[in-house]
């Protein structure tokens, strides 16, 4: 009882001496904080008018939120009377030893191998990185699904980075029936390709016989774009390519099975052959 | 002639890659037809071919009148060229095209 007597004492001569210096340290802790806020959420807004690059935002508005936030933490502790001197001294070390560290070891701390904005396909999941975060990513898919994958996961798995180089390869792979003018098609395919504003010039557009199937014969266009442009290029070139066949008579090759039809006759087995004239008996 | 000159050559005289594409048509502004492009020459061009006809084709069904006479706000001889104004061949038919086709 008397023990919590000395307690309560001892509160009171701390609220005596120092209640005041409390209380304002307090209320520059919290205007601080709210200021810190409001102040990085402006700056986002702000940077987003400057600059589509989501990470220099993030890093701009993050580096400055950090900034305020230790400004206010010296200016509360000021108000609490505390000497600032020693804690200044204080947060360069444990800056400094801060940046040592992460130089000193930065080959050997796991990176994401991707950035914000990057198309990538990582733990089953394809889509555009939105954020990373020390523990997971934010990926969001392009049926407009958001996904918070633990970062363990993305470093653990196979991952496709489709920004990585700045160009794409483009298949365009047809097939088209034997009785058609196979030099034809390689040429209107060619064409097609290097006609388009989007195909790069260099690697040049080409076109190779794949396949000689049972049922047809199939050829593969190869041409190079620019990364952001591969999907409605490639998507293009397939449409144009059905069109271009089209109006130069190259027919494309459907699933063809030859159905052989024997006819049990008395005297034994008939075989009727594909483009044989059916006689008036087999009829 | 070396492989490089050769391949320069085909580069040359070919086919000639266009840079972008363009909406052109003619509208009456004041009793006076005139050439109008979409995207504006001062704009960058579109880089599909595909995606440019669609959008004259679309055009062309937002603003189409009744036959005859040209109406105010009607978009006519709609087709699409490149940068140097050139028609391009509509890829669907392998001709060249040209929706609301009146005498302007």
């Amino acid at each position: 009882m008397n023990d919590q007597l000395t307690k309560l004492q001892n509160l009171g001569v701390l609220m005596r001496d120092h209640g005041l210096q409390m209380i304002l340290a307090l209320t520059v802790l919290i205007v601080g904080l709210f200021l810190t806020k409001w102040v990085v959420k402006k700056l986002k807004i702000l940077l987003g008018k400057v600059t589509k690059n989501a990470a220099t935002i993030s890093i701009v508005s993050n580096s400055v939120g950090v900034i305020m936030l230790a400004v206010v933490i010296i200016a509360a502790a000021m108000e609490m009377g505390a000497k600032i001197g020693p804690l200044i001294a204080l947060l360069m070390i444990i800056c400094l030893v801060l940046i040592g560290i992460i130089v000193i070891f930065r080959p050997l701390i796991p990176t994401l191998p991707f950035k914000v904005g990057n198309t990538v396909k990582a733990a089953g999941l394809l889509g555009k990185i939105e954020a990373t975060t020390l523990l997971n990513t934010r990926m969001r898919t392009f049926d407009g699904k958001t996904f918070f994958v633990p970062n363990r996961q993305i470093l653990d798995d196979i991952v496709i980075n489709y920004q990585y180089t700045k160009t794409r390869r483009i298949k365009v792979d047809v097939s088209i029936r034997y009785d058609q003018d196979l030099a034809k098609a390689k040429r209107v395919l060619e064409a097609l390709m290097t006609r388009d504003a989007r195909i790069l010039a260099k690697p040049a557009p080409q076109v190779y016989v794949l396949k000689l199937t049972p049922s047809s014969v199939d050829i593969g266009g190869r041409c190079w774009v620019n990364n952001a442009k591969y999907w409605v290029t490639k998507c293009d070139l397939l449409e144009k390519t059905k069109f271009a066949f089209d109006n130069e008579g190259i027919q494309f090759a459907y699933p063809q099975l030859d159905v052989h039809h024997y006819e049990r006759q008395e005297s034994g087995c008939h075989v009727l052959h594909n483009g044989d004239e059916p006689q008036d008996d087999e009829v | 002639m070396k492989l490089a000159q050769g391949l320069k050559v085909i580069e040359k005289g070919w086919i000639v890659k266009p840079k972008g594409f363009r909406v052109r048509y003619q509208k009456r502004v004041d009793s006076e037809m005139v050439i109008e492009y979409s995207p504006r020459l001062e704009d960058a061009a579109l880089d599909s071919d595909v995606t440019t006809w669609r959008y004259a084709w679309k055009l062309f069904q937002a603003t189409q009148g009744e036959p005859g006479e040209i109406v105010e706000d009607e978009l006519v001889n709609i087709t699409v060229v490149d940068e140097l104004n050139n028609p391009i061949i509509y890829y669907v038919t392998g001709e060249e095209e040209i929706f609301n086709l009146k005498d302007g």
